[in-house]
């Protein structure tokens, strides 16, 4: 089928099958596989073990490659999203290109799935084919791309702070770009945080300060991306920055922190543009929270119906700290606080917002926050009451079930209602000006009225106002328009296109604690990345055979990646007398994702993705089927 | 009617001896661990929510306080330590001092100086009618009977039972009322429309068709024992002794003063005297085991003691340890050690009788029976 030697040397293909403790080899015979491999043409070994992930199974290999038995591998084992980078390792660090090494998944795709002789059967397909393919494998080298030791930063919340400081502590500079002209973000509107009990405002302008301070970032404020080009390494980013229109009652000065809105950097005049390169980019534009319908709840019907950041503000702000708590002159003696206002809304039952979305998702730390508020207000107010009408209470961090059991304590009122029989705020026709009106599951399903002076409402977070830098960034969105990352648990910081990560609450709702979680995995990331002044990318992308390449354009017109594939002009020497110019296409492997579209489109098969070539399909399949 | 929530109530409910609902978190397990809550009446968790809430009317109309019979297991199953046992006490007491219109019943059980005020009074209102009013003192022998003549005593008995009777059973009728104006499950507010009340338009018939489960209820307490569990059975037996002696020895008093408070001395064997000792022995022994059981804190019942409980207890120990001895001191022929402890007897059984029976524990006595008929009533009413 294919030549016997390439490269003026022989395949002599190694093929290990692991038992993988029984997870296999309880539903594949594979001393069956390995006997049908050992028959396989090219294959010069074929062994079984039962941990080939195990040192002494990786060990197995690597003595059959320094004995120069064998300049092939195929590893029949798991998924190889598992133990891929274990193998490749292994392979190089006995010697031989870790690229000239095929997988095949007999445990997810066989033993896992199916059962007895059709098992060992698939396994032994599965095998041929990978062997197929592994006698055509060429070596590969990782893709090394200069990179600037340099990150931007997008979003001056607090977990932009906390990747920018954790960047810059690395020793990489950092341009930190805030929309507005104040660092701290939604964190500086609030008041105590859940669990630790440290006060956000105080951190947000430790945070700030620190940043301030840190010669090796440069803050942008009133300042938004508005070009992005090139690519992991070398990405230039066009910032448009405006000087914050200055209003008269506007006193402070850059390095004051301003309660509830934040801390104030050194302030831009007039309106500039500038471009400038940059290595990596960490996401952190945050969230914003729910804005109520008119009418939902009573919100904006009666002036007594508040959202719970205004209430922790003015909790912040109410300076007389009587009994009683106060609002506007007006004293509070009953508080209704109603939950999930915004969030897990469900089609049919809740209203869609603007473009017909809804909130499908929990924004996870309303509830905690409620409790918080509803405790503080006991705590510094005896008199006043509080009601929590809730569907769910999800207090799931550390220390957020205590402030349920704090609560609960101070006799707060707890009342459960269904998603499709929400608390009916209305009128009071008592001392009180509202009353609240639920089904109350907790009661039996009986409906009880509760008059209140305030109704609070809990309202959750949606996804920030980034539509733009969507576009500019090319970012993934998910279906709660938040961004979203490769995999939430293998690579939950990082987005498809390499050297862009996310920080915090512009891809779920998360606490200030997450955020800050979150922001420093993505700095971790993001140093990693930089540390070393140059980028390994997988050689898996595509690559033009010039001889074949007629300039169709084809390729470049099916790619979905901007900038991955261009058309270049190059001259052909075709006699010493006679040069000629034709259009090529050429592949800028730092940007190309090796998805392969290219390769369909090619009307000449010029094109083809390194370590999944046209060939080495034709090799598998023919392998399958010939099984 | 409309449900309010009033957040004040569980603080007032405290001062009946209702002290940790607040701890509910709402599981259910009390519930669910009750051998007598049933589908159509299921508690405590239903009341320890209506306390929570400060629900006033449902309470109100709720027949399941009366239903329970404080065998404690929910206490102490409760993962939040709500005790719903001793909401449920509390709730008994709280709802006695609704029923009562005088208000005399809420001032008992909420002010510890009316409590212990009220009974002086009386006591010194008895006292000082015998001093006013007794009869000639013979001293030579031991002439009860003219110190206090039996059928002055009679009357005087008889014209009590009316008065208790009349507080008594208006005070049942405003149960009866409330209990009866709540409306079936099957008609709660959300069902839609207006509930009609069920103190009108159940036939006659039907309440005398169940007029037997009253008398039945009344006379063995067996619901008492349906908890299952042997220590409660104990409890039970305990509960048919005292309650057996003071039934005997309230109508020896009342209705057979003639018989009973005689200066001739009945032979032992006598019915009226064995009557006599068996129910003296029965209080003493019941009251004795409760003070001693409250004293430990030997059961969950036992664990939380409300003012009241002690009163009732010591006020029915004294009399009928004094009970025994004016007999005693008869016996050994001590004519004025006679007179002096029964007037000391009568200082003691008057006020147990005047406050207990109307407005505090006695109440019991007719109203669990009577809710637990009513609630049979309202289930036929409802089939039919």
């Amino acid at each position: 089928m294919t030549s016997e030697k390439r490269n003026g040397e022989t395949e002599r293909v190694g093929v290990y099958i692991c038992h993988c403790g029984g997870n296999i080899s309880d539903h594949v015979d594979v001393e069956k596989v390995a006997a049908h491999a050992q028959r396989l043409p090219g294959v010069a070994v074929a062994r079984t073990n039962m941990f080939m992930c195990s040192d002494p199974g990786q060990e197995l290999i690597q003595q059959d490659i320094r004995s120069g038995r064998i300049n092939r591998v195929v590893i029949a084992s798991c998924a190889p999203s598992l133990h891929e980078l274990t193998f490749r390792g292994a392979i190089k660090r006995a010697g031989l290109n870790p690229y000239l090494y095929e997988h095949a998944n007999i445990r997810e795709q066989v033993s896992w799935v199916h059962h007895g002789e059709p098992a060992t059967r698939k396994a032994a397909t599965l095998v041929a084919a990978a062997v197929a393919k592994a006698k055509v494998l060429e070596p590969l080298e990782p893709i090394r791309v200069e990179a600037r030791r340099h990150a931007t930063v997008i979003g001056g919340g607090v977990a932009g702070l906390r990747a920018a400081l954790d960047l810059a502590r690395r020793g990489i500079e950092v341009v930190l770009v805030e929309k507005s002209p104040f660092l701290g973000g939604m964190a500086a509107q609030l008041a105590t945080l859940s669990s630790s009990g440290k006060n956000a405002g105080e951190l947000i302008k430790a945070l700030a300060q620190a940043v301030h301070a840190e010669t090796r970032i440069g803050v942008c404020p009133g300042a938004e991306v508005i070009a992005c080009e090139g690519s992991v390494g070398n990405f230039s980013l066009t910032l448009e920055q405006r000087a914050p229109e200055r209003r008269p009652e506007w006193k402070h000065q850059p390095g004051d922190y301003v309660p509830f809105a934040g801390f104030v950097p050194a302030l831009p005049d007039g309106v500039q543009q500038f471009t400038f390169e940059t290595g990596a980019i960490v996401v952190a534009t945050g969230f914003q929270p729910y804005s109520p319908a008119i009418g939902e709840y009573g919100f904006r019907r009666y002036p007594e119906v508040i959202t719970l950041p205004q209430l922790i503000r003015s909790l912040a702000e109410d300076k007389a700290r009587g009994s009683r708590l106060v609002i506007a002159g007006k004293p509070i003696r009953r508080v209704a606080m109603i939950h999930c206002v915004g969030s897990r809304q469900i089609p049919g039952i809740h209203e869609p917002g603007e473009g017909g979305t809804l909130n499908e998702y929990c924004s996870r730390v309303c509830c905690a926050a409620a409790l918080q508020a509803a405790v503080a207000i006991r705590e510094s107010y005896p008199e006043t009451r509080v009601f929590e009408y809730y569907r769910d209470i999800r207090t799931y961090g550390r220390g957020q079930e205590e402030l349920y059991e704090q609560a609960s304590k101070k006799q707060v009122l707890f009342f459960r209602f269904e998603p499709e029989a929400p608390p009916r705020i209305e009128p009071g026709d008592g001392p009180h000006p509202l009353q609240v009106t639920v089904r109350d599951t907790l009661t039996f399903g009986e409906e009880v009225t509760a008059e209140v002076d305030l109704v609070v409402l809990a309202v959750g977070m949606e996804a920030g106002p980034v539509q733009a830098l969507v576009e500019k960034l090319r970012l993934p969105v998910g279906a709660d328009r938040f961004l979203q990352e490769v995999h939430p648990k293998l690579r939950p910081v990082e987005v498809a296109t390499a050297g862009i990560f996310l920080a915090g609450t512009c891809q779920a709702p998360m606490t200030v604690g997450e955020a800050c979680a979150a922001a420093q995995a993505a700095a971790a990331k993001t140093a990693a990345l930089l540390a070393g002044g140059s980028v390994e990318l997988d050689p898996f992308v595509a690559h033009v055979d010039p001889g074949r390449c007629d300039g169709s354009g084809a390729c470049l017109e099916a790619c979905p990646v901007k900038g991955a594939i261009a058309m270049l002009t190059v001259e052909n020497q075709v006699e010493i007398w006679w040069r000629i110019e034709r259009r090529q296409a050429r592949v800028n492997p730092a940007q190309c994702t090796g998805c392969g579209i290219c390769v369909a489109a090619c009307p000449r098969k010029a094109i083809n993705v390194n370590g999944w070539t046209l060939q080495q399909y034709e090799g598998m399949v023919d392998a399958i089927l010939e099984g | 009617m409309k449900a309010v929530v009033d957040p004040d109530l569980l603080a007032s409910l405290e001062k009946f001896g209702v002290a940790d609902g607040a701890a509910c978190f709402n599981c259910g397990t009390c519930t669910a661990v009750c051998s007598l809550s049933s589908e159509a009446a299921a508690f405590p968790r239903k009341l320890v929510r209506y306390a929570q809430l400060g629900l006033r009317e449902k309470i109100m109309q709720s027949p399941e306080p009366w239903l329970c019979y404080y065998c404690g297991d929910c206490s102490e199953t409760c993962p939040r330590r709500a005790n719903p046992g001793e909401v449920m006490m509390g709730l008994r007491r709280y709802l006695t001092s609704r029923y009562d219109w005088t208000g005399i019943s809420r001032l008992f059980y909420t002010s510890k100086a009316f409590e212990v005020l009220s009974v002086l009074v009386v006591a010194a209102l008895v006292g000082a009618g015998f001093y006013a009013f007794h009869g000639p003192v013979v001293t030579e022998r031991v002439a009860l009977n003219v110190l206090a003549p039996n059928t002055v005593v009679e009357r005087l008995d008889l014209a009590l039972l009316a008065v208790l009777s009349l507080l008594l059973l208006s005070n049942a009728y405003r149960l009866f009322q409330a209990v009866m104006g709540n409306p079936s499950p099957e008609q709660r507010p959300d069902s839609g429309g207006r509930q009609p009340s069920l103190l009108h338009g159940i036939p006659l018939r039907v309440y005398l068709q169940e007029a037997k489960e009253l008398a039945f209820q009344f006379l063995t307490q067996s619901r008492f024992a349906a908890c299952g569990t042997k220590s409660q059975r104990t409890q039970w037996y305990v509960h048919l002794l005292v309650m057996s002696g003071y039934s005997i020895v309230f109508l020896l008093v009342v209705v057979g003063l003639r018989w009973f408070q005689t200066d001739k001395l009945y032979p032992l064997w006598h019915p009226v005297r064995l009557l006599g000792y068996y129910a003296t022995f029965a209080i003493l022994y019941g009251t004795t085991y409760a003070i001693l059981g409250r004293l430990r804190k030997s059961r969950a019942a036992y664990a939380h003691s409300h003012a009241s409980d002690w009163t009732f207890l010591i006020l029915l120990w004294l009399t009928a340890f004094t009970g025994i001895a004016v007999h005693a001191a008869r016996l050994l022929a001590m004519p004025l050690a006679t007179y002096l402890l029964y007037v000391i007897h009568l200082m003691i059984a008057v006020p147990m009788l005047l406050i207990e029976v109307p407005f505090a524990k006695w109440t019991h006595q007719l109203y669990r029976p009577l809710v637990l008929y009513l609630v049979k009533v309202k289930g036929n009413a409802r089939q039919s």
